[in-house]
């Protein structure tokens, strides 16, 4: 028994451990986001997808005709397109579409040698349009934006149609082949896409292989009315109603999706082994990768992605079973990070383009108003806070930006200046309420400080009229009906009606996440702050788990909301990575948009001056002339929609970027809270890695050297 | 024995049924609506498009049955009702749809499973073949000093926690000397096959195995330890010696057979977790088994995959019970089943 035992332990401790390959040839990629072998199509490019799935495919897919440089800009690829024309086309509605067409250079290949050809890039913006790509599991959105989309969808094969009374059409009239190695794609004006910003990244395309995209016996055809895919494509194993349809194609790209040894790659790296057991992904070097939108080509020949966990990351490190650690923040991490630099390992940082926040809903309670907001902000040293819980990694913001955007480079040195800081002031937040009308009791009589119970805190006088100017007959009747909860002093504040006139007490009831260190230190530091009680506000906290959160934050009964409007402040994080910053239609007034924005401000300005006149006059107009027009009084609701659909060049846009910012800045539907920044440890003898906001892993990886 | 048998299943499957509706039915009170889930990651598509996206929302609902009681959800997961004419469901072998790996739920489980199998078989064998002699010999020795040292290394063992002890494990066997991988499941990048891809899996899996050995070793030594001591105080014992019989018999024919009455509960026990996974061990290691793979289900509201997981442990326990009440009608004569009646 002994002999057994020793010889079972002494086999592996025998065993060699793999020799380490010299950098040149190969390096691990770690990552505590686990891989699922969706690398294909992460996600089928919803919010969902993966990370570290995402990288992947990022390292394998490539040729896109644009892509985003490290400022998070669209750029033309010029190793992939030879010539590309934009032009306007006026529709008989009067809409205008926007013809893009491009001619790709010769000599792209796919990593086993095939062609990239004008097929390539339409075959996938025609799958992912049709009811096909929808019974797989995607959205069948891809060409939403494209002339003829909706008809395009609803054809479903021959004298099929998945809508009976709407039109159908096999061919997508805004796609056009028009040889080989060119295409065109027309942007739908009428439909909302053009004039918009953003209009270039809709020739954003990325090629894929035929055969993963469409199987067996189809092609992309083009009889001079727009493309279309012939064959096999609609095949059905059953018929009748469109809800029944089975398209036998559902079913090959749901398997096409976790194929990864079939079909070539495009991208700088082709994935040579999925381990499902172990998920790991072993990729290596495509030999007939042309390069980037910069003509860069990766030298690294092998790239292992496995992942790491968070607790031992740096022993991994450390002990050669990972090269590269990517996105480490916080406090401790950052430091025993950095005490690794110099000893065989370099570092990379960059501040992330998002943060913590504290967010309010501006619809109902105190919170409606601006004031209460920004006094809160006041109220919090927001340096410390974020010194606290970065551990001196991190800095504050004072708006939804990232520093390393090209926006924010392009708006100069004087923009961040003309933000308001909100720095920590216990004067200047009494000052705040107090022109903010917090100056009565719950009696209607003047606010006394240093009183106790109901009368510690201040209260605001409104009328049913006032409470309707500003908010929704929703918002009006949660305001009337306000009162705090958790209330753990066994003091309940609610809005008392006097006179017919209402008072609402200052009382934010805050709903939190549990076992939440972010939460722990607003406890400390405003919640149970000094100043906040000197100012008389009280925080009400309530805490529990992320899903009742979305309940509460999305008003969605599904997840658990009761129906009353309750909770007025929220603490989480948010993002802006994507290289389109749009936030159009998320300040709307109108009712059927509520759902769509995560605060639900309604900004005073946009009902005196809205983006949306009926006669229409008030779209399409210079920054000047909406200054002018609007006394310098633009809501955000109008500044978010003329940023991205009235806005032609740069310059326009950062005009209106900026004052939205500054707009939002003074409304503060937000309050940032900490910005770290994230760092990438790695093996000192890889040289070049560079990452940003908007560049991960992958993108570092192709401009590395060992 | 054969009516025995019929019996035990009959209610097995009664408890299966019964257990599998509450199951679900917990399930679904949870506050989660995978319909929203999955419009809302569609939310840009329909930025300017509201009734595009509250459509889109009730197809999914639709979709999903959600429109639909949880009783009709529930005989659809089961296979007694169709979907579009279709019967989709555990009955016709559909063992559910994992929304966070986008593939059948069975097909998810299916690796974390033998991972966990592998891990635990090696473990499970290690620790039996060290606690059962181990106890043996501490009873036959009781109150020597060897015992006592044994004793006092038991309570230690059994002390401390698992996470702890592979914290432990790791900052020794790997961080300062560095014999073994801090973590992971085989060398980066390697493609072995054979018996050089069995044991670089065990070189890797090695540390995770000590640890959960080393934790669970305290355990069974002492219960397989109060089971002998009591059984070496019985008559049957004592006559034993008395006939003259060799100490070995006495220990291993005589008492230990008596013993393992209450081990037997404990050593089934111990098998039929080789199909769990151990949370802990498999996120400190970053090992892909099933303790992984029901937290991350958990977390990401996949609960398709956890109802399946669910389900397949009662199906175990159920089976396990049976499995014990037939071992201990082979190890002690005097429980079975068909047993004659005396008179």
């Amino acid at each position: 028994m002994k002999k057994l035992l020793s010889i079972l332990l002494a086999v592996p401790l025998l065993l060699p451990s793999c020799a380490k390959a010299d950098i040149n040839d190969r390096i691990i990629l770690g990552s505590s986001t686990e891989l699922t072998g969706d690398f294909r199509f992460p996600g089928y490019g919803g919010a969902s997808a993966g990370a570290a799935d995402q990288d992947i495919a990022a390292l394998t897919t490539g040729y896109a005709v644009m892509e985003t440089d490290p400022s998070g800009e669209y750029v033309w690829n010029q190793t992939v397109v030879k010539t590309h024309t934009e032009e306007e086309i006026p529709q008989s509605d009067g809409s205008v579409n926007y013809r893009i067409t491009i001619e790709l250079n010769e000599g792209l290949t796919f990593s086993d040698g095939t062609p990239v050809t004008a097929d390539n890039y339409l075959a996938y913006l025609l799958a992912f349009s049709t009811p096909v790509a929808r019974s797989a599991g995607a959205t069948g959105m891809a060409g939403q934006a494209y002339a003829g989309y909706a008809d395009f969808f609803n054809y479903a094969g021959d004298g099929v149609k998945m809508d009976p009374d709407a039109p159908a059409s096999r061919e997508f009239t805004g796609l056009r082949r028009l040889s080989e190695s060119s295409f065109s794609l027309e942007v739908d004006g009428a439909a909302g896409y053009y004039p918009y910003f953003y209009t270039a990244s809709y020739a954003a395309v990325t090629p894929y292989d035929l055969g993963l995209l469409l199987g067996e016996g189809v092609t992309v055809r083009d009889d001079g009315n727009g493309c279309y895919l012939d064959g096999a494509w609609y095949e059905s194993s059953s018929s009748g109603s469109s809800e029944a349809l089975l398209f036998k194609k559902a079913e090959h790209m749901k398997k096409a999706r976790y194929d990864t040894m079939t079909y070539p790659y495009s991208g700088p790296y082709t994935i040579v082994s999925w381990d499902e057991g172990t998920r790991e992904a072993v990729l290596k070097k495509n030999d007939a990768f042309l390069g980037n939108f910069e003509g860069q080509k990766p030298t690294i020949q092998t790239v292992v992605c496995t992942r790491i966990v968070a607790e031992t990351q740096f022993d991994q490190l450390t002990s050669g079973a990972v090269d590269i650690l990517s996105g480490i923040t916080g406090g401790d991490e950052t430091k025993a990070a950095l005490r690794l630099v110099g000893k065989g390992f370099r570092e990379n940082h960059y501040l992330r383009a998002g943060y913590g926040k504290i967010q309010f809903d501006c619809d109902f309670g105190p919170t409606l108003f601006p004031e209460v907001r920004q006094a809160a902000a006041t109220l919090l040293d927001r340096s410390a806070f974020a010194a606290a819980f970065t551990g001196g990694y991190g800095k504050v913001v004072n708006g939804p930006y990232s520093e390393e955007s090209w926006m924010y480079h392009a708006a100069g040195e004087d923009f961040e200046k003309s933000l308001n800081r909100y720095d920590y002031s216990v004067s200047g937040a009494k000052q705040l309420l107090e022109q903010g009308g917090w100056v009565y009791n719950s009696r209607g009589e003047a606010y006394e400080e240093g009183q106790n119970g109901i009368d510690r805190v201040r209260y605001k006088k409104v009328t049913r009229e006032e409470l309707e100017s500003l908010t929704t007959e929703e918002g009006t009747e949660a305001t009337l009906s306000y009162r705090s909860v958790s209330n753990t002093d066994n003091i309940v504040y609610r809005t008392v009606e006097i006179d017919s006139a209402y008072y609402i007490p200052l009382v934010l009831n805050w709903f939190s996440t549990e076992s939440n260190a972010v939460s722990d230190l607003l406890s400390s530091m405003l919640m149970n702050g000094a100043g906040t009680a000197a100012c008389g506000m009280v925080i009400r906290q309530s805490a529990g788990d992320f899903n009742a959160m979305l309940g509460e934050l999305r008003r969605d009964p599904s997840y658990g909301y009761s129906g009353t409007m309750t909770y007025n402040m929220y603490n989480l994080a948010t993002g802006f990575t994507s290289p389109v910053y749009d936030y159009s239609f998320q300040w709307s007034h109108d009712p059927a948009y509520s759902g769509f924005s995560a605060v639900r401000l309604y900004d005073p300005y946009d009902r005196i001056f809205s983006y949306f006149a009926e006669d229409g006059t008030h779209e399409r107009l210079s920054y000047e002339e909406a200054v002018r027009r609007s006394d310098g009084k633009l809501g955000m609701d109008y500044l978010s929609m003329a940023m991205v659909y009235d806005a032609d060049t740069e310059e326009e846009y950062v005009r209106w970027w900026t004052a939205y910012i500054r707009r939002w800045n003074e409304l503060l539907p937000e309050i940032p809270l900490y910005c770290n920044y994230y760092y990438d440890v790695y093996n000192e003898k890889i040289r070049d890695y560079r990452t940003s906001p908007y560049w991960g892993a992958a993108e570092a990886i192709l401009y590395c050297r060992g | 024995m054969g009516k025995y048998l019929l019996r035990r299943v009959g209610y097995m499957l009664l408890v299966l049924v019964l257990l599998s509706f509450l199951m679900y039915l917990i399930y679904s009170m949870i506050p989660f609506d995978r319909a929203r889930a999955l419009a809302e990651e569609q939310r840009a598509a329909y930025k300017n498009d509201p009734a595009g996206f509250e459509a889109a929302y009730q197809n999914y609902r639709h979709q999903l049955g959600l429109d639909r009681s949880v009783v009709f959800r529930y005989l659809r997961w089961i296979g007694l009702v169709p979907v579009d004419g279709v019967y989709d469901g555990l009955l016709q072998g559909s063992l559910g749809w994992s929304f966070r790996y986008s593939r059948p739920a069975a097909e998810v489980l299916a690796q974390p499973l033998r991972n966990t199998v592998f891990l635990n078989l090696f473990s499970t064998v290690l620790s039996l073949g060290i606690t059962i002699p181990l106890g043996i010999f501490c009873a036959v020795h009781r109150g020597s000093r060897r015992d006592t040292a044994v004793q006092i290394g038991t309570v230690v063992g059994y002390s401390v926690p698992g996470f702890i002890a592979a914290i432990l494990f790791i900052c020794l066997f790997a961080v300062i000397l560095p014999v073994f991988p801090v973590s992971g499941m085989k060398t980066p990048g390697s493609s072995y096959t054979g018996l050089r891809k069995f044991f670089d899996e065990l070189y890797y899996m090695a540390l995770p195995i000590l640890v959960m050995t080393f934790s669970s070793l305290g355990g069974m030594t002492r219960y397989v330890r109060a089971a002998m001591t009591e059984a070496l105080t019985m008559d049957c014992v004592r006559t034993a010696r008395a006939k003259g019989l060799r100490e070995r018999a006495v220990i291993y024919s005589h008492a230990w057979r008596n013993a393992l009455i209450p081990v037997i509960t404990l050593v089934i026990g111990w098998f039929l977790r080789l199909f769990s996974g151990s949370l802990m061990i498999e996120n400190i290691f970053a090992l892909n088994g099933m303790g992984k793979l029901y937290i991350t289900c958990l977390n990401a509201n996949d609960y398709e995959v956890v109802l399946l997981l669910q389900m397949f442990y009662v199906t175990l326990a159920l089976l396990g019970n049976l499995l014990i009440d037939i071992a201990y009608g082979l190890a002690d004569p005097r429980v079975r089943a068909d047993r004659p009646e005396r008179r």
